[in-house]
């Protein structure tokens, strides 16, 4: 099963997103900029041209990491499989799910009710964007069927808030109407299907695989597999970390607060650098404390934020043996880890804390916001003017 | 985040500049305080643009004025202004 975010801009004003790589072609556009003509891969240049009133907004890929491990996070709590699969889409596993939900009507239901409460989550923080991404229905669609691409492709063909499902037995006859759009494919291979006259999977299933292979090679004996629907990709789940514990057992029975705290910070330290942390957030912290006379002392704290910061872990008390032990996890992204499981995110969360610092040192410093992002408009006209222009910068 | 509308990034500012015998910039006025004489004409260049909607014909001079500072003139062949721009 596959869920598809789409972010439908419910604006007045015509509203574009900058992509966030080139900073040069737009990403997202709202639906009255798309009526003026402005579509998503569009230069600024074009873009202005068609809509001069065109509004731009700098993208900000942190939030939307942010937003998407926390509906990731949701999708957990309805089944125990989900892959994130990029940004806006992730793949849930429901086989088994049956005898908890029922029939795949139901799980599809379930997973809604939790993308919804999700998305009231995201509507809560106030921004532009936010709010332009907040609409009173659910954005979100899902598609349901054996595999990940079928499932992908009715997603993708699903209206925002609904869901489609392919029963097993129809992934055939449901893909062969689809467009080759659908098809992971590269542009050269894409161009070389239409010339050929082949515009559906339909048409593309209906011809014998061995003509594909001897065509594509080794990638078109995998498109034809997938327009056949002879693919059924099972969803991976990831990994959440087992347990991290770190303990210190005294020679002598230590009753003095300042070196138990101590003890304490240096248990947290030896816990957040055990290599199974990386790329997760701590999401629950117990300290255990086992006392003279065969007594224990337990303290479990459920962070607001999970985090990986030492500073707020809770303080403990007692003590012949001083345990950490976290035992859930979040996965990270609003910190900087040079080995996490998703770098770009982390990478991006990083430059983008590095820049927050600056711009409040500068806006310190000259008592106002005077930060501006400079974009190519139109960098090969002959008119200087034309070539650059400023954006307002609040990272 | 917050949406913006574009501001274009240099963009030419008038200027008054008074012309030599054989036609070249000689002195640029800024304001009633600021002329500068120009110490060196570099290169000149025309640009015909956009002829088929709104001509812009401008004719470019490079010019190094008294101090070392390097700026773009251009005078408006339409309206026969003058502009100044900082060099790219």
């Amino acid at each position: 099963m596959a869920r598809q975010g789409s972010s439908s801009l419910p604006l007045p004003f015509p509203l574009a997103l900058l992509s966030p790589d080139t900073g040069r072609r737009l990403w997202q556009v709202s639906p009255v900029a798309r009526r003026a003509g402005v579509k998503p891969g569009m230069t600024v240049s074009q873009a202005i041209g068609l809509c001069p009133t065109l509004k731009l907004c700098e993208p900000d890929p942190v939030h939307y990491d942010e937003q998407f491990s926390r509906l990731v996070a949701t999708l957990a709590t309805v089944s125990p499989v989900v892959e994130p699969a990029e940004l806006g889409r992730a793949y849930i596993g429901t086989d088994g799910l049956e005898g908890l939900f029922g029939a795949p009507e139901k799980i599809v239901e379930m997973i809604q009710c939790g993308v919804r409460n999700a998305e009231c989550g995201i509507a809560n923080e106030s921004s532009l964007v936010k709010s332009a991404l907040h609409t009173p229905h659910s954005t979100l669609r899902v598609g349901w069927a054996r595999g990940k691409f079928v499932s992908w492709v009715a997603a993708s063909r699903a209206k925002p808030g609904q869901a489609i499902i392919v029963f097993p037995g129809e992934e055939g006859e449901y893909l062969a109407a689809q467009s080759i759009a659908v098809l992971p494919l590269d542009p050269d291979t894409h161009r070389r299907l239409l010339q050929l006259g082949i515009r559906t999977l339909g048409a593309l299933a209906a011809l014998p695989e061995e003509a594909v292979v001897s065509q594509f090679g080794r990638a078109g004996r995998r498109m034809w597999r997938l327009a056949a629907g002879r693919i059924a990709e099972p969803v991976v789940g990831r990994v959440v970390p087992e347990p991290i514990v770190a303990a210190l057992t005294f020679y002598s029975p230590v009753g003095e607060r300042e070196l138990l705290a101590r003890t304490l910070d240096t248990l947290l330290d030896r816990a957040l650098k055990n290599p199974r942390r990386i790329g997760w957030r701590v999401h629950v912290v117990c300290v255990r404390a086992e006392l003279e006379h065969g007594a224990s002392w337990r303290a479990t704290a459920t962070l607001k934020d999970p985090t990986a910061d030492r500073e707020q872990s809770p303080p403990a008390g007692a003590v012949e043996r001083l345990a950490v032990e976290f035992t859930a996890f979040a996965p990270g992204t609003a910190e900087l880890q040079l080995f996490a499981r998703d770098a770009n995110a982390a990478a991006r969360a990083g430059r983008r804390h590095a820049l927050k610092s600056a711009v409040r040192e500068i806006e310190l410093r000259i008592k106002r916001p005077m930060l501006y992002h400079v974009i190519e408009v139109q960098p090969w006209s002959r008119l200087p003017e034309r070539r650059y222009a400023l954006i307002d910068y609040e990272p | 985040m917050k949406a913006d509308r574009l501001r274009a990034l240099n963009v030419p500012q008038q200027v008054k500049v008074e012309l030599s015998e054989c036609g070249d910039p000689a002195f640029v006025k800024r304001g009633p305080e600021n002329v500068k004489r120009v110490e060196t004409v570099g290169e000149t260049w025309r640009v015909d643009d956009e002829w088929w909607r709104q001509p812009i014909v401008r004719r470019y001079v490079e010019v190094v004025l008294e101090g070392g500072g390097r700026v773009i003139l251009f005078q408006d062949q339409l309206s026969g202004e003058w502009f100044a721009q900082m060099p790219t």
